[in-house]
């Protein structure tokens, strides 16, 4: 009997068919590692390989499926795939027309990322040495997260908090989803193309592993490496880190730290400078006290100079007044003394006048060449000038005993 | 607010602070750079008064450019 003569494309339509009516080939979960993965971006149609230790077979996923798919496939990741066997007829094979995909247990998963790990640290991308630091008076902040996300809200309120007067340029992204990564990577190339702003927070509220394997691939932290301006992570788990927190600048647990992180505390400021102001007065003060006694030329020039301080300062009166109010309550504060002055200058040029210093019982000792400051500098028999608050008494020096009385 | 002035003018007064409380100018010196950190203070207080502002979107247009829009929050 004469063999029957087929054409190829009945061979394959023969041995698709039967394929397709074998249940065992049908609707079934194929564990496997992906690789060769490949996305079509005009079709949409993701193509790859599944593979163990000593075999490979063939899988599609069309775009009508992975719109359910939670995380971005990549090479490497050990993945359930649940579908069903078919022939492609036009190349005579076989492959896994794949309806849904799943990551296969946290240990593999957590394996894939521990190599994806390895394998960026060696190429440095966490290199602490390229991390930049962040600004410590941030005016204008970048966030990229969904529209939709608590996270933005959280970044928001604790922004302004903080910083009335922040500048929130925000780009919306997926964070979740096949879309995540590529929309991630966009929002930072538009934000480092837009420029103009002193740091970038990018992240999510917290979710299962898959919900955030968007901040674990591979384009996103090489976008976040290659960003000039400083990028904080901000993806909200608190015991494991996604491999976007190791290439970030600076890692946030939460969105909430992250805004804390990203702009200074302008109350806190307000109230710092507030403390340098005292600092400034109690220094200027001890300064005064401990140098009135040396009452010399210096001090009698530096008298006169200093009205011309007062003018320059008071010609900024209406700024002084507020400033000088604080300050005299601070002064208030620190030494108990309540002076109706108007202006802190004022309240210490009076402290500083010499005649004040003279009415409390100090004297400046004085001869034709200067100050006498040493007992050194005179002898006995000398006549030297002392000069009191009311008046100037002409003395004669009897005796000089050296080694010091004060003790300092 | 200025950024940098400001940043300038924060670490310039930290350090006239330690200066004066360290004590070891003369008194014209230290009165002068007292005047100075009275100024400086003046200067970033004045930085800290901000006015509110509305958040912005970012958005890359198909052309490849991007544009900025307000927010209805």
């Amino acid at each position: 009997m004469q063999p029957k003569v087929i054409s190829v494309s009945e061979l394959n339509k023969f041995i698709g068919l039967l394929l397709e009516s074998e249940p065992g080939l049908q609707d079934f979960w194929l564990r496997g590692e992906i690789s060769g993965f490949k996305l079509y971006q005009q079709s949409g149609h993701m193509y790859f390989t599944l593979k163990d230790e000593e075999s490979t077979v063939s899988a599609v996923m069309f775009k009508s499926r992975t719109r359910a798919l939670k995380f971005m496939p990549e090479n490497g990741m050990e993945v359930l795939a649940r579908g069903s066997i078919s022939v492609f007829n036009r190349q005579g094979k076989y492959q896994l027309y794949v309806d849904e995909l799943q990551l296969f247990g946290a240990g593999s998963l957590s394996l894939y990322l521990q190599q994806l790990k390895e394998r960026l640290e060696k190429q440095g991308y966490f290199n602490e040495d390229f991390k930049k630091p962040l600004p410590s008076f941030a005016q204008k902040v970048g966030v990229i997260t969904s529209q939709d996300g608590a996270a933005l809200q959280d970044i928001l309120k604790v922004l302004r908090q903080r910083h009335a007067g922040i500048q929130v340029i925000f780009y919306h992204s997926s964070v979740q989803g096949v879309d995540a990564p590529m929309e991630l990577v966009q929002g930072l190339r538009c934000l480092n193309t837009w420029g103009d702003m002193d740091v970038i927070i990018i992240g999510r509220g917290g979710g299962s592993w898959e919900d955030l394997m968007a901040f674990n691939s591979e384009e996103v932290v090489k976008a976040i490496f290659e960003s000039q301006i400083p990028v904080i992570s901000a993806v909200g788990h608190e015991t494991d880190f996604t491999l976007a927190d190791w290439v970030a600048d600076v890692r946030a647990a939460t969105p909430t730290q992250a805004a804390q992180l990203a702009v200074p505390d302008l109350q806190q400021l307000g109230k710092e400078i507030k403390r340098w102001q005292q600092r400034m007065q109690m220094a200027i003060e001890k300064i005064y006290y401990s140098r009135s006694e040396s009452l010399d030329q210096l001090v009698m020039k530096r008298i006169l100079k200093t009205s011309g301080l007062l003018q320059s300062l008071q010609s900024k009166e209406d700024d002084l007044q507020d400033l000088s109010a604080r300050l005299l309550r601070a002064a208030d504060d620190n030494f108990n003394r309540r002076q109706n002055q108007l202006a802190i200058t004022s309240s210490g040029l009076d402290k500083l006048s010499p005649l004040k210093v003279l009415k409390r019982g100090y004297a400046v000792v004085r001869n034709e060449s200067g100050v006498i400051r040493s007992v050194h500098q005179v002898l006995p028999g000398d006549m030297v000038q002392l000069i009191l608050a009311d008046g100037e008494l002409k003395v004669k020096i009897e005796d000089r005993e050296t080694g010091k009385r004060w003790k300092e | 607010m200025e950024r940098i002035k400001f940043e300038e003018a924060m670490s310039r007064l930290e350090a006239i602070v330690d200066k004066l409380e360290a004590g070891e100018q003369d008194l014209e010196e230290s009165l002068l750079l007292f005047e100075e950190g009275i100024n400086l203070t003046l200067f970033c207080q004045q930085q800290l008064q901000v006015t509110e502002q509305r958040m912005q979107k970012l958005i890359s247009k198909l052309d490849g450019n991007f544009e900025l829009a307000e927010v209805e929050e």
